[in-house]
């Protein structure tokens, strides 16, 4: 008896490409937060870490010195006067009292450019700020 | 009726060629667009816009953080993170946790440096910690000095 040898075309299974796809683009979705915040900071590292609340407005001060302020709500705008910024502050303050302000500073900024909007929230009566940070993992000293 | 117009057979199919590349597409535009945002970090009460008039500097632990980035707690010198941790605990085993600590950050030094004492006293259970403003300080130079 003789045997033929069997000719199938060699193909790769695509079938299941577009179900992986999509598990992707869910894994995505689901990650995604279009934030408010597009400003790129290089954040101080820290051990203690506490999530901020939810809607929280955000002050951003990038090494450049920029300043980007958010309510929280809407995408934030880049402040170009010092009254500018005394305006937004005011505003959120008056709009949603008691919000936490989350403060997204440079690490190598100059203290003095926290200390101006540090300044500002006191004297518009803002209650509480979260000083974002990156986890550290170092051992810390006992 | 024409014989030659015979009703073809094509059977009905979805087509699913291109699903996998409309699905890819969006993986792309996902992957481009999502930030992994940082939502952590240290949270501090602010204190109350009124005039601080009842310091006690003599009751308090006082750090200061130099321009650049050197430490002096209550006028020595710190060398380490280390030494500042054993001084803190020190003087809150003497007082039972109920002594106030200040920092006071000089204008020139980086925001990271008091963002890394904060977490420090964070970390110590310090429970009474204020960071004055500039414009305390400049009311309370009798205390602390230039």
């Amino acid at each position: 008896m003789r045997y033929r040898a069997q000719r199938l075309s060699p193909v790769i299974p695509t079938a299941s490409m577009a179900d992986i796809a999509f598990l992707l683009i869910i894994f995505f979705m689901y990650a995604t937060t279009f934030s408010l915040d597009g400003t790129t900071v290089d954040l101080p590292e820290s051990l203690i870490q506490q999530d901020v609340q939810k809607d929280a407005a955000i002050v951003a001060i990038t090494a450049e010195n920029e300043i980007w302020v958010s309510d929280g709500v809407e995408k934030s705008v880049r402040m170009t006067s010092e009254q500018e910024l005394r305006d937004s502050i005011a505003d959120i303050v008056t709009r949603f009292p008691g919000r936490q302000f989350i403060i997204k500073c440079d690490t190598q900024t100059p203290y003095e450019n926290f200390n101006r909007i540090y300044e500002i929230l006191i004297e518009n009566n803002a209650t509480n700020v979260s000083l974002l940070t990156e986890q550290k993992y170092q051992e810390a000293p006992r | 009726m024409n014989p030659y117009f015979k009703r073809s057979r094509i059977p009905s199919v979805i087509p699913t060629a291109s699903m996998a590349d409309i699905a890819f597409m969006l993986i792309i535009f996902f992957m481009l667009t999502t930030v992994f945002t940082a939502t952590r970090g240290i949270e501090y009460g602010l204190p109350k816009n009124e005039p601080i008039t009842d310091i006690q500097p003599r009751e308090s632990i006082y750090i200061y953080i130099r321009s650049g980035g050197g430490l002096t707690i209550d006028g020595a010198p710190v060398r380490s993170l280390e030494e500042l941790a054993g001084y803190i605990q020190g003087k809150m085993e003497e007082t039972a946790g109920k002594k106030p600590v200040i920092i006071r950050t000089d204008p020139s030094a980086p925001y990271g440096r008091t963002v890394e004492i904060l977490d420090l006293l964070k970390l110590l259970k310090v429970k009474n910690i204020s960071i004055p403003t500039q414009t305390d300080l400049e009311l309370w130079k009798d205390y602390f000095g230039e």
